[in-house]
């Protein structure tokens, strides 16, 4: 765990030493911000659900921002060595590196728990639905990590890690709009795999336990990936 | 303390290391020698557990490499060939780091860390972000970071290649004082820069080993008064190289 830790807090580190962190957390709290105020101003329901949805959307162009260099610039700059001689489980440096960045994307996401503290004192509103809404983004950014962290494990060029993860994330989130042109099997499938159809549930307040399976068998599959990917020299 | 029995390391086509049989015991002062592309790197790498073997076995302590890796890399101190150095951190948010993953007491590690760095002459910069020192500097922190955990094994690969004399003497100086109750090995092509330093030389040629033996038999059996012309006389091919 110790040792989890001290990756987690390296990664962390190196996170917040870039400018673009900050950056980052001041655009997506504004563009949270006029989500709210959109809600508020247009009377709508007290309801988190149009938070959560552009939440998602800029998680997707965030997270390989951040991901990208976790690996690929250790496999550049011979780091990696050090690591992997160093008396630690190949399992502690992917969970360590997972850790930081899971840090880094509560903090974008931490802001808006302000509007659930404002919507639980003044508004009708659903807390579990909430909640739940929550558990649904925190999966999937966790899911859009793992990946991130997978691809990062293949490349030495960072620019090539975000790419390829922009090109799956993509993939992922957008693929319910090709659903319509498919039919039978693959449409099930391609339903299964969009990470949108599982999220949407989340949000509206639909509990299905096959969606936490979904986000949660990803995220350990692409872990474990990344493990093993730190076998091969 | 380490043995190897009959290794051989391919790199798909390329044979690194072909056959080959090495034991050094504990508190020995053992230099690699040999020019580039011979397999000193490929050598350490498969002793510090990071690349597995073709064939062959390998064991330190009685422990073969592959089974217990984690128990044998908690003991080793590594310099690989290019300095591992995280650039934008601190020297000592790196050392403390290294402390961490190398098992150093949690309590201790801010004790460990002056201590490595009063050893390497770097209190100093101790605080000066890494990307900015020069590269003498640079590479004490990399023996630094080698030493943070008392290694009762100490692997050092061409810690003094792309430095200037005086920070190549100053280098040479710190690994003299790290030999203390140790097994040192340390990899190099420029020959003077073991001479006063090893107790015994392995010659790599070629993936194989051309020589081992202690350092004054070495030069007495090929009858040279130093290192340079021993090792010319085992290579007749080095100087068109
Ligand atoms: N990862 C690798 N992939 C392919 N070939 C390699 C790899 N590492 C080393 N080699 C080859 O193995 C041989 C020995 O290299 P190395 O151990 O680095 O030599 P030295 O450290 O003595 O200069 C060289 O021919 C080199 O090209
Ligand atoms: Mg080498």
């Amino acid at each position: 765990m110790r040792k989890i830790n001290a990756i987690a807090f390296k990664e962390l580190t190196a996170l917040f030493g870039s400018p673009l962190a900050y950056v980052v957390l001041f655009l997506s709290t504004a563009v949270f911000n006029i989500f709210f105020f959109m809600i508020i101003d247009q009377n709508r329901e007290a309801h988190l659900k149009d938070i959560f949805t552009v939440m998602e959307f800029l998680l997707v162009f965030f997270v390989p921002i951040f991901t990208m260099k976790s690996f690929a610039e250790e496999n550049a700059s011979g780091t990696m060595e050090f690591l992997l001689t160093a008396p630690v489980r190949k399992i502690e440096i992917v969970l360590g590196k997972f850790a930081g960045i899971k840090i880094f994307l509560f903090c974008v996401i931490a802001p808006t728990f302000v509007y659930y503290f404002i919507f639980s004192h003044f508004a009708d509103f659903d807390k579990v639905t909430a909640l739940w809404g929550y558990l649904g983004i925190w999966l999937e950014v966790n899911f859009f990590a793992a990946i991130g962290l997978f691809i990062s494990s293949l490349c030495r060029s960072q620019v090539v890690a975000a790419m390829s993860t922009y090109v799956i994330l993509f993939i992922l989130y957008f693929s319910m709009s090709f659903k319509m042109y498919v039919e039978g099997k693959l449409n099930v499938l391609v339903s299964y795999i969009a990470v949108m159809s599982h999220s949407e549930n989340f949000f509206t307040g639909i509990f299905l336990l096959s969606d936490v399976v979904y986000f949660l068998s990803g995220i350990i599959f692409f872990l474990l990936l990344t493990r093993l990917m730190l076998n091969r020299q | 303390m380490i043995q190897l029995k009959s290794v051989n390391k391919q790199f798909g086509a390329i044979s690194a290391l072909k056959n080959i049989d090495l034991h050094i015991g504990p508190g020995e002062i053992v230099g690699f020698l040999g020019h580039n592309g011979a397999g000193k790197t490929t050598l350490m790498r498969i002793i510090t557990t990071y690349l597995p073997v073709t064939s062959g076995r390998v064991m330190i302590d009685g422990k073969d490499v592959l089974k217990s890796s984690l128990a044998i890399r908690a003991k080793l101190g590594y310099l690989p060939e290019r300095p591992p150095l995280y650039l934008n951190m601190t020297v000592k948010g790196f050392l403390s780091f290294a402390a961490h993953l190398k098992n150093v007491p949690f309590r201790e590690v801010g004790k460990a860390v002056d201590r490595v760095c009063e050893e390497c002459w770097l209190t100093k910069v101790k605080g000066r972000i890494i990307g900015t020192l020069s590269k003498g500097y640079q590479q004490r922190v990399g023996i630094a970071q080698a030493i943070i955990n008392d290694p009762a094994l100490l692997i050092l690969d061409e810690p003094t290649s792309g430095l200037d004399p005086l920070q190549v003497v100053q280098v040479r100086e710190l690994i003299k004082r790290c030999e203390h109750q140790r097994t040192v090995i340390v990899s190099t092509h420029i020959l003077s820069e073991i001479e006063n330093l090893v107790s015994r030389v392995v010659i790599v040629k070629q993936g194989e080993i051309a020589a081992d033996a202690p350092l004054v038999e070495l030069l007495y059996n090929s009858q040279s008064k130093n290192l340079e012309e021993a090792f010319l006389k085992l290579h007749p091919v080095y100087e068109k190289n």
